[in-house]
């Protein structure tokens, strides 16, 4: 849906992958301004079918219920997984294809709520990258195991996104799924776009590359006085005691911030130190 | 926008690009920005006409480099530092080949007054890790008896996702002046017209050096607060040789007159505040407040406010109001009483060192083209007032008969647009 904002520019707006999803687009040229927002969606929902896990008629379903088979993948899908193997690498295994079906398990809704032991247990021995076979073209799961691309699905459809509409148009724009965001560049003035998250009076100022938040101040948990977030450690199937309520990050592409703002949510109180050593450029809302 | 992690290039492969790829895809851009003012006293006073250009390259790794040049051309009259007297006054003219006369009972003005400055400057800006951001500047100015060069460097670190940015510069200048007529002697007689002007031919210099720091942080969504904190020191010939004071009697009419002297160091510190909010989700108001001082004994507040009325979608308009008070230097000095001269080391009676208020009202009008490139156009006028200080207690009668602050009236228009290629 377009809109007509007070600066004469213009936003696209429309709900995908659980998400309100806004195109800004600084150019006063309405037709111009529907036709970028309807690609960007578009490409939006196209990544939401392809690989959503809820749907019964997509490759993500038949990677699932392979029953121990390999599946052979696309290119894209291929890029995708090799950037969440690389994640697993990278986070030492805190971070995982295969760590969804977890999830089930937990509720974070800022209650006093905590899993049983022996639940967790059961569904952590369905999970485990390093017992998934993949060798770049055909992926083998475990009978028992799932994968999907939370955590760095929404991230790729903004950085996909905005490289459609960039290469459809010199207008400035600005890429926001969710509160991850990305731009083309500083604003046809010469300013920086600037967007509010979440609840904070944050204002993230942006003249180009990307930024992603992980976390809200909604979504955690409280056990024995502690407060966790919502990111499960796939290394041992709990959340991570006292996690910043949100981190964001700015990097070149929304999928580089995205990755670092989760991993540093997944390091808890050492969430400042991991960006610090990173070289990142942050944020933290305690 | 760097990131050392290996993240990183990991991103970019997802996305089916490599790390030279990402940096071609950066937009490189020139922008170019003119302006011109033109600046009228009143009575025919100074006129001065100045356009001025810079082109700016930005790079999208966050480097950019610009340049600027400024011409300045000055005419009209400037007062000489002179007061008043019941007769016409004779002055001759700072080369000593000339003279101007003054009507009775009205402030001496140096009708000679006449130049043409050239200003150059050159800066590069270059991110320095991921969140610093180092700009360095050379810059020169030059007018027949002056020239002046310098250098400069500006550390800035934006922390919190740049809503808190810190900076720290350094600037130094080294100054020439190669005065019409040579040097004179401070507080010396001024020779006649027939007279040698016995004057010292020659060159004299000053050094700058200023440092600053500054705090800019984002209080909410909408508003945005920057203290700054300079000091400033200068050092050498800081005289206008060109100036002079009347040593009067007890009536107030002059008996002579004799060049002006100033110390030779000057130490500044200053502290400056602005507050930036945004109203409405449309407009921009800004109130600032400047207070320096310096141990010369002048003092100086300034509070200036714009607001900006976004009123369409491509138009602002933009009023602005500007107070300015200061107290007069120690040294200053309307005139001179008969003798004091030579108990004096210093003494000037430039209005610029005097006590006086200024207010300045504008109103500036933007438009954006179809295009997306900004122009605007801009009108203010000055007024100055001066308070009465340093006049002598012994001719203080005489002298009370003239306007020894008389008011000083100035409009400037200003016209400016930017492109980009």
């Amino acid at each position: 849906m377009l809109a007509r904002l007070d600066d004469g520019s213009h936003a696209w707006r429309f709900r995908a992958m659980a998400s309100p999803c806004e195109i800004l687009l600084d150019t006063g040229d309405a037709a111009l301004a529907a036709r970028l927002g309807a690609l960007a969606q578009a490409e939006a929902q196209r990544i939401e079918a392809k690989w959503s896990r809820y749907r019964p008629d997509n490759l993500m379903h038949a990677i699932n219920t392979a029953g121990g088979a390999a599946v052979e993948v696309d290119e894209e899908t291929a890029r995708l997984i090799d950037y969440g193997e690389h994640l697993y690498r990278f986070s030492e295994g805190r971070f995982d294809l295969t760590s969804g079906v977890l999830r089930r398990l937990w509720r974070f809704d800022g209650n006093e709520c905590w899993a049983d032991a022996g639940d967790v247990a059961a569904v952590l021995a369905r999970v485990g990258w390093s017992r998934v076979e993949w060798n770049g073209r055909a992926i083998r799961l475990q009978p028992d195991m799932e994968i999907d691309f939370g955590g760095i699905g929404k991230e790729y459809a903004v950085d996909r996104s905005l490289t459609l509409l960039r290469d459809a148009t010199d207008a400035p724009l600005l890429v926001n799924y969710g509160g991850d965001l990305a731009a083309s560049g500083p604003r046809r003035d010469g300013a920086e776009w600037q967007v509010g998250i979440l609840d904070s009076t944050t204002r993230i100022r942006l003249r180009s590359g990307a930024v992603a938040t992980s976390g809200s101040a909604y979504r955690h948990l409280w056990h024995a006085g502690r407060r966790y977030g919502h990111l499960l450690d796939a290394r041992n199937g709990y959340p991570v005691a006292d996690a910043p309520q949100a981190v964001t990050v700015a990097a070149p592409t929304c999928s580089a911030a995205g990755a670092l703002s989760s991993l540093a949510l997944l390091h808890g109180a050492g969430a400042r130190g991991f960006l610090e050593l990173q070289g990142a450029d942050y944020h933290v809302l305690d | 926008m760097q990131l050392n992690s290996p993240l990183n290039a990991a991103a970019l492969a997802l996305l089916g690009l490599s790390q030279a790829s990402a940096a071609a895809d950066a937009a490189p851009g020139w922008s170019f920005d003119t302006s011109t003012l033109v600046y009228s006293e009143a009575d025919g006073r100074v006129q001065a006409a100045e356009p001025r250009v810079r082109a700016t390259r930005t790079w999208d790794s966050g480097r950019s480099a610009s340049l600027g040049l400024t011409l300045d051309t000055l005419t009209g009259a400037s007062p000489n530092g002179a007061t008043p007297s019941s007769v016409p006054q004779t002055f001759t003219t700072p080369s000593g080949n000339g003279s101007y006369t003054i009507a009775a009972g009205e402030t001496p003005l140096d009708d000679t007054f006449r130049d043409t400055r050239i200003a150059l400057d050159a800066s590069f800006s270059t991110p320095l890790g991921t969140r610093n951001t180092l700009t360095t500047t050379l810059f020169a100015s030059t007018e027949y008896d002056y020239l002046s060069i310098g250098a400069g460097a500006t550390i800035a670190r934006d922390f919190n996702l740049r809503n808190t940015t810190v900076s720290l510069g350094v600037n130094v200048s080294q100054d020439s002046i190669d005065p019409v007529g040579g040097v004179p002697q401070p507080l010396s007689r001024m020779p006649g017209e027939s007279e040698p002007i016995g004057r010292t031919e020659g060159t004299e210099s000053k050094q700058v050096f200023d440092v600053l720091a500054s705090v800019t942080q984002l209080l909410s969504p909408t508003s945005l607060v920057t203290l700054t904190a300079s000091l400033s020191l200068s050092d050498g010939y800081l005289t206008d040789p060109y100036k002079i004071l009347s040593v009067v009697g007890t009536d107030g009419e002059p008996l002579r007159y004799v060049y002006e002297g100033r110390p030779d160091s000057r130490f500044k510190q200053a502290v400056y505040g602005e507050y930036k909010r945004f109203v409405a989700d449309r407009d921009a108001w800004t109130i600032s407040l400047r207070l320096m001082s310096d141990d010369w004994g002048v003092f100086s507040q300034t509070v200036d406010s714009t607001y900006r009325w976004n009123f369409g979608a491509r138009d602002y308009l933009e009023p602005h109001l500007r107070y300015y008070r200061q107290s007069e230097a120690d040294f200053y000095r309307a005139a001179l009483f008969d003798g004091e001269e030579n108990g004096l080391v210093e003494a000037s009676a430039d209005p610029r060192l005097a006590a006086f208020d200024a207010i300045t009202i504008g109103l500036k009008y933007g438009h954006t083209t179809r295009g997306g490139l900004p122009w605007w156009v801009r009108l203010e006028g000055y007024t100055q007032l001066g308070r009465t200080a340093g006049v002598p207690a012994a001719a203080a009668d005489g002298l009370s008969k003239f306007d020894l602050e008389p008011e000083l009236n100035a409009v400037m228009f200003t016209a400016g647009f930017r492109f980009d290629r």
